[in-house]
């Protein structure tokens, strides 16, 4: 049993990262630009099917068919947020509304191209790593160590180089930071886009695991907006964190209870959380 | 003059133009979806037959020569849609045969609307839950076109029966989706394994579900011999992947699905214990039938053959628009739904599949299982099951 719990306190992680990345791009997007963005999924969605197409139909290496994702999904968050999201910027609900309204827009699309059958990617690492009964998929490994890696390496921009203090600063008192010579509309589209690569960087890296549907992104950003909660919206650390303790929740709660209700054991360890600490995790009360 | 000109077009329009006598045929399959396996190759087998029959000239009845329409909408495995296709096929259209569902979900939401056609339509469709509706009242629209897994000569039973006398097993787990097509495998195979004395433990998934590990980490703990699991291919890809990298399970035992998961991982699994209407691709080598139809397919929509898929014509798809019309020849008709019925449940048809319908209208079907072990070594046994 024990080997057991280890296994899927392993796995919850892992998975967790998944989660995770979208709980970042939420946060991000909510300090800046004051709205939460329920469309993040669609992106991790493109990411994913652009990624399996490059790699089983075009033929490129992995490493390769993820940079085109990343960049398409990208684009495609520069697009939304030029036509759509700047014309919602502090507005909780327009947002939403729109943000929604994007889902359907995306979701449609990936219908008419690509069918709502699910399309099984080639295997780019099989074979798991082993210690005693505990098994772990390698490629889940990589993933891991990708999402977690580029989550820091956002925690490290924004806390040492000038555009983090910016949007820091921007976030605290928007005036203020435009009066010290702030690009604001600037930095507000550029966490758009980045949020939205990271979710198309997510995406592509969860082609390499799991099968894809156009549906996907409806899961992963409710996922993600509770790891955003639980975390503290707000706080970048918070938002892995969250998503880690979410996975590890589901994980644990399938193995002591039946697992058809997965989904609700992270629910619910979300709202006793938040009975306790209403601000999540890492966040700060305002 | 443009007042003769619209009296010659009323006139024209008038005019007793040679109606075609056609014969409408309804079909409700989710051609793409997560369930899509369970009606994408009935709606491309059937599409074949129609074109075959209307480019042979029809087909003769009381006298008169008929063509098909045939009329399908892709339900995408959506019980809603399905509904609406359904009601539009009947109440609009006029159409009094209708091929599908194969999805058990979709049928129990459309039942009580169809039950109110009873008499005037006839149903032919795949899904398990059928079986439970057949021969109760004011179902005679019904027919249940694919084995049954359960009684003495269904296939689960002598799945069941191999799977016991081949490997021995003694504990199987269930992994299903949590939804009618799920629960309704739970109530036939969890008799049926402790009739063999099989211990079998059952986990629930909900649909939409893509990382298994945690449930197949908790079934793997009691040590079962075999995994069991799901019924669609789009959980099954999954499934299979995450067992055997997890080293959770290498054996598996299916009677949904197709054989794709196991071909995609068998290089890590041991025993791959599959139901298969038709093993396609041993069948094309020695069935003249099945190797026309390959041929046939390969012309008719220019791509390869989908093997993977193929078997899943045996449940209202290409033999079965020829059954129904040999049937609307012995009866004489091409409305008498009745007796049309009638001389379906009485005939035998020996098509790609050798087919013939019980006195309750469930249909019986020779099929294959087929094994597949270490390094994909395939074996296939072909049973009769007439």
């Amino acid at each position: 049993m024990s080997q057991l719990l280890v296994g899927q306190t392993l796995n919850g992680v892992i998975v967790g990262t998944l989660y995770g990345i979208i709980a970042l791009g939420v946060t991000l997007t909510f300090g800046i630009t004051g709205i939460v963005n329920f469309a993040l999924g669609e992106f991790m969605m493109i990411g994913a099917y652009v990624t399996w197409y490059l790699f089983d139909i075009v033929g490129l290496p992995y490493p390769v068919a993820i940079l085109p994702a990343v960049a398409i999904a990208a684009g495609c968050g520069f697009v939304a947020d030029q036509l759509l999201f700047r014309f919602t910027r502090n507005n909780l609900i327009n947002g939403l509304l729109v943000s929604i309204g994007l889902i359907s827009i995306v979701e449609a699309g990936a219908l008419l191209l690509w069918t709502t059958t699910p399309k099984d990617m080639g295997y780019v690492l099989s074979g798991a790593f082993r210690m005693g009964a505990v098994s772990v998929p390698r490629m889940k490994i990589v993933v891991f160590a990708l999402l977690a890696a580029v989550m820091f390496l956002t925690y490290a921009s924004l806390s040492r180089t000038w555009i983090g203090r910016a949007a820091y600063a921007f976030s605290q008192n928007p005036e203020a930071a435009m009066l010290m010579g702030v690009k604001t509309e600037i930095l507000q589209s550029g966490v758009v886009v980045y949020s939205t690569a990271l979710a198309g960087f997510g995406g592509a890296l969860y082609a390499s695991l799991y099968s894809l549907e156009p549906a996907m992104g409806g899961l992963y950003i409710l996922k993600g907006v509770e790891a955003a909660i639980l975390g503290g919206i707000g706080s970048l650390i918070g938002s892995l964190a969250g998503g880690v303790i979410l996975g590890v929740t589901e994980a644990i709660g399938s193995i002591y209870l039946p697992s058809a209700f997965r989904d609700a054991y992270g629910l619910v360890f979300v709202v006793a959380i938040l009975l306790y600490q209403p601000s999540g995790l890492f966040g700060t009360e305002r | 003059m443009r007042r003769l000109i619209c009296l010659a077009i009323l006139a024209l329009l008038a005019s007793p133009v040679a109606a075609q006598n056609i014969v409408k045929i309804g079909q409700i399959e989710a051609q793409t979806g997560a369930n899509a396996i369970y009606g994408y190759m009935s709606s491309q087998g059937l599409a074949l037959a129609v074109d075959q029959v209307n480019k042979a000239g029809g087909f003769q009845v009381g006298g008169k020569t008929y063509t098909i329409e045939l009329i399908a909408s892709d339900t995408r495995g959506d019980p809603k849609e399905a509904s609406i296709q359904l009601k539009r096929l009947l109440e609009t259209d006029g159409v009094k045969f209708v091929f599908g569902p194969f999805l058990s979900n979709v049928f129990v939401t459309i039942e009580p609307y169809a039950k109110q056609f009873n008499g005037k339509f006839l149903l032919m469709g795949g899904a398990t839950r059928i079986h439970d509706f057949l021969g109760t009242p004011d179902h005679d629209f019904l027919l249940r076109s694919w084995n049954w897994d359960a009684g003495p000569k269904g296939f689960g039973n002598l799945m069941v029966d191999r799977l016991v006398k081949e490997t021995g097993a003694k504990k199987i787990a269930m992994l299903f989706q949590n939804d009618q097509g799920g629960k309704v495998l739970v109530d036939i195979y969890t008799p049926l394994f402790k009739q063999k004395g099989i211990d079998a433990q059952l986990e629930l998934f909900e649909p939409g579900t893509k990382d298994f590990s945690a449930v197949l980490a908790k079934l793997a703990a009691a040590n079962p011999d075999f995994l069991f699991p799901s019924y669609s291919d789009a959980h099954l890809y999954d499934i299979v992947r995450q067992a055997t990298e997890g080293n959770y399970f290498r054996k598996f035992f299916l009677v949904r699905g197709s054989l794709g998961p196991g071909l995609k991982n068998k290089g890590e699994i041991d025993d791959y214990f599959v139901y298969v209407p038709k093993y396609f691709e041993e069948a094309e080598k020695t069935d003249p039938k099945v190797a026309k139809f390959v041929a046939d397919y390969k012309t008719f929509y220019k791509r390869d053959f989908p093997y993977d898929q193929a078997p899943l014509c045996s449940s209202s798809c290409y033999d079965h628009l020829f059954m129904l019309i040999e049937a609307m020849k012995k009866a004489g008709s091409v409305d008498d739904v009745t007796k049309i019925r009638k001389e379906l449940l009485s005939m035998t048809y020996d098509g790609l599949w050798k087919i013939r319908f019980d006195e309750r209208g469930e249909e019986i079907f020779n099929f294959d299982i087929v094994r597949m072990k270490r390094a994909g070594q395939i074996s296939v046994t072909s049973v009769d099951a007439q």
